[in-house]
């Protein structure tokens, strides 16, 4: 497979990610499922930006890993500050 | 058949930066800056789960999906502008850079309308705290898009007078590196704001 053909594919998967993730919104109930899957589809996305679109995956090795920590610790951060909202803001309260 | 993409002569190197040193130092001061901003919406919705419950609900889902699609694929065309580039076809560089050009005049086209929908249902900054982190989020992604398109007027005339070539094109990489960082922004901002309640 070409590159040109690989990221043809990966926008078209973006797109339904996308189309998925707003009909999930759209229809179910909130809960800590949906926000895991939420998180993993950011986590995905931005993977597939990171390493194909921005083509980090074969670059310089300390821009790709400080890109792709990015998309491995934002949606950590979502699913934790859910399980954990109120000790978040136990240690923010000034 | 391959699963993966296999090299061409007309790929990019290995370990090499791609665009230049310059516009990687501001990529991640960008993503730094909205890593602080991303800080405040988690700690505003810590201390107001409720606000942050309802909010999304009253805003456009379809005005943020529309955004969310246009800057996939304006990072799609960019990706192409280069690839076309490479293989030493400027003109059909320049249709996709055009392509980009129309994406981010729709990205911003929508928000006009997603801004004037809220006024109309009641909803302005200073309508809760969600709203407060929603405007101050989207503007801030704005202004970046905003700067993406200088860059990309420059690039696009950089391209029609022939300045790039298949081998040396840095200008044209370092403003698609710019224009996926600021796509990856928004698929950050998205889930935040709209589906998250």
């Amino acid at each position: 497979m070409t590159h040109k053909r690989l990221i043809d594919l990966l926008w078209l998967l973006l797109v339904a990610l996308t189309l998925a993730g707003s009909y999930l919104g759209e229809t179910t109930e909130p809960g800590l499922a949906i926000t895991l899957i939420i998180a993993l589809t950011v986590a995905i996305k931005g993977r597939i930006i990171v390493d194909h679109f921005m083509e980090l995956k074969t670059a310089n090795r300390m821009i790709r890993n400080l890109m792709r920590a990015y998309f491995y610790v934002l949606p950590l951060v979502i699913v934790l500050t859910t399980l954990f909202g109120d000790w978040l803001a136990r240690l923010t309260t000034l | 058949m391959l699963l993966t993409a296999t090299r061409s002569e007309q790929d990019p190197a290995e370990g090499r930066i791609p665009g230049n040193k310059g516009i990687w130092a501001g990529i991640l001061s960008e993503m730094t800056e909205f890593a602080l901003l991303f800080g405040v919406y988690f700690i505003a919705r810590a201390h107001f789960p409720e606000d942050f419950r309802a909010g999304p609900l009253q805003l456009s889902l379809f005005a943020g999906t529309l955004n969310t699609i246009l800057m996939i694929s304006g990072s799609y065309f960019v990706a192409n502008a280069v690839i076309a580039m490479r293989q030493n076809r400027p003109e059909i560089s320049l249709r996709w850079l055009i392509l980009v050009l129309l994406a981010a005049c729709g990205y911003f086209v929508t928000k006009y309308f997603e801004f004037r929908w809220n006024v109309d249902h009641g909803v302005t900054g200073r309508t809760g705290i969600f709203f407060t982190v929603y405007y101050y989020l989207t503007f801030t992604h704005m202004v970046h898009v905003l700067w993406g398109i200088i860059g990309l007027l420059w690039v696009m005339a950089r391209t029609r007078t022939g300045a790039y070539s298949p081998q040396d094109h840095e200008g044209m990489e370092a403003f698609a590196s710019y224009w996926h960082a600021t796509d990856l922004v928004w698929l950050i901002i998205f889930p935040l704001l709209y589906l998250l309640h």
